[in-house]
């Protein structure tokens, strides 16, 4: 339903888009910094980087054998993968699921992350939403269907007005996603005030030094070096460089 | 002595610029190091900003090589005063303790840093070269397999266990630390070479072979790596003496090719000497 053109004062601009646009930096920004004086250093386990290295020697194993003697590829496929004796085989980690509810470190970095990033989006959305509330902010400059109405246009009871006329409250939200590139050209990469980098994190779930499971990256990477066979790179390497022109003229003058 | 600065004609930014790149290229120009490196602190110390730190470690170390204990202290104290707490400021103080000769209170030192942070790797490097200077290879060896064990992916130790195994005379393992290497390098041509001359000292027909390919593989990689070619080229001559054995039929194939191949390398020999080598 294409509605007339509106004309919107242009003090909206003025007073709304823009202290709206400075209110999410500079939040994002404190937000930066607040994590990092709260940042506490991670305890690296003895085990998961030995772990983590063993299963990359075991990738490169993979990939680079080639460039092994046959013997010596064979000496450390049997190393890891011999069904007695076998690395992968053997060792078993003892993986105890870490519970969020009881365990106090994550329960801590939990409560700090949501208080840090969730809290203020909270505070300064619903502020957003009493102070700048009754009327239209912005037009999204792509059409949107009627169920997007309710949605973002909280607050203006219009039934006739085109849903692409958003309220403040999404062109606060707007801000909050379109920012993230604004914070890496400020702040460097991997900074804490990417909020929709955390959000996807606690989507995925844990995501601490190694996958919290072991035993199953071992289980895969046993997998993947049964069926590795060994393609010896230099079978024909003598007569490879016998052919070719070595190049020496001009080496030595 | 006039400083650096004039002799060379070169601003405090060319110096700067200078230190870090030997930085980051691992250069061991210790006595260049020490002249600039003093230089720039003495003179420039408050126009580096948050670089002389890191430029006094460099120096540090350095210094250490060169036997300057009076710079070397200096710039330790400057780092321990700005961090009090570092494990890596405790281990230079370490180092310099070992280039003392104060062995035991070095170890005591990385003691109690990994006390603190099991995983800290450089300080169990250190008390292995503190072994290694104090000339007990055979311990040396051990704690660094120890070390290996549970640190599989450092490319530093495994070079510095195949040195200490080639010193030994323990060829077979010396060769599995450097196929280690060729694995997470396979382009480094000179891992190829060092293994092909390890095994062309252990000798017998598989091992020539084998030393063979890898000295051309070196070669293929790097076709300036003289040491390879001369390599290969002995390499081709020992195997084309091997004496024909009824267990190996192939071996006087073998043997023909392998004068052809002699002849082609002695050509390129004779290319580059311009006289024909005599065999």
């Amino acid at each position: 339903m294409a509605g007339p053109e509106l004309l919107l004062d242009s003090s909206i601009r003025l007073w709304v888009v823009l202290p709206i646009v400075f209110i999410t930096f500079i939040v994002g920004v404190l937000r930066h910094y607040v994590t990092q004086l709260l940042h506490n250093e991670k305890k690296v386990d003895l085990q998961q980087v030995s772990d983590s290295q063993v299963l990359l020697r075991s990738r490169i194993l993979r990939e680079n054998g080639k460039y092994l003697p046959k013997q010596s590829f064979a000496m450390r496929k049997h190393y890891f993968n011999n069904p007695e004796t076998g690395f992968f085989k053997k060792v078993k980690r003892k993986v105890i699921p870490k519970n969020p509810m009881t365990d106090t470190s994550m329960l801590t970095d939990m409560m700090k992350g949501n208080l840090t990033n969730v809290l203020p989006m909270i505070l300064i959305g619903g502020w957003i939403n009493w102070a700048f509330s009754g009327f239209v902010t912005t037009k999204v400059p792509f059409p949107l269907t009627l169920r997007f109405k309710p949605m973002l246009q909280r607050g203006i009871e219009l039934l006739s007005l085109d849903a692409s006329w958003v309220s403040s409250a999404s062109w606060y939200f707007l801000n909050v996603f379109g920012l993230r590139s604004m914070y890496t050209l400020i702040l460097g990469q991997d900074n804490a005030a990417d909020q929709s980098r955390i959000m996807q994190d606690q989507m995925t779930g844990a995501a601490m030094a190694m996958p919290p499971d072991p035993n199953k990256a071992f289980k895969s990477e046993w997998e993947a070096l049964e069926i590795v066979e060994h393609r010896w790179a230099l079978e024909n390497v003598e007569e490879e460089l016998m052919c070719q022109d070595l190049n020496f003229r001009g080496l030595f003058s | 002595m006039s400083s650096i600065s004039e002799l060379y004609d070169v601003s405090w930014e060319e110096m700067r610029d200078k230190l870090r790149k030997w930085r980051e290229e691992n250069y061991r120009n210790s006595e260049q190091i020490v002249d600039v490196g003093e230089e720039l602190i003495n003179e420039h110390a408050s126009k580096l900003g948050d670089d002389i730190w890191i430029i006094y470690e460099q120096v540090m170390i350095a210094a250490l090589d060169c036997s300057r204990d009076d710079l070397a202290w200096s710039c330790l104290q400057e780092l321990k005063r700005q961090f009090p707490d570092s494990h890596r400021v405790k281990r230079l103080a370490g180092m310099r303790l070992e280039a003392l000769e104060r062995y035991e209170d070095a170890n005591k030192l990385y003691d109690s840093i990994l006390q603190d942070d099991p995983t800290n790797t450089a300080a169990r490097k250190r008390k292995i070269s503190i072994l290694r200077a104090q000339g007990k290879s055979s311990e040396a060896i051990r704690e660094l397999n120890e070390y290996l064990e549970q640190f599989v992916g450092d490319q530093e130790a495994w070079h510095e266990l195949s040195e200490l195994y080639i010193n030994e005379h323990d060829y077979a393992k010396a060769a599995f630390c450097l196929e280690e290497l060729m694995m997470t390098n396979p382009h480094n041509h000179l891992y190829c070479e060092q293994y092909a001359e390890v095994k062309y000292t252990q000798g017998g027909l598989e091992n020539l072979e084998l030393a063979r390919k890898y000295f051309a593989q070196a070669l293929k990689l790097n076709n300036r790596n003289m040491r390879a070619l001369f390599g290969l080229y002995m390499g081709l001559f020992a195997t084309s003496h091997q004496p024909y054995t009824p267990q190996n039929p192939e071996a006087q194939g073998f043997a023909a090719r392998n004068r052809d191949e002699v002849d082609c390398v002695q050509l390129k020999f004779q290319h580059i000497h311009g006289e024909g080598l005599s065999c």
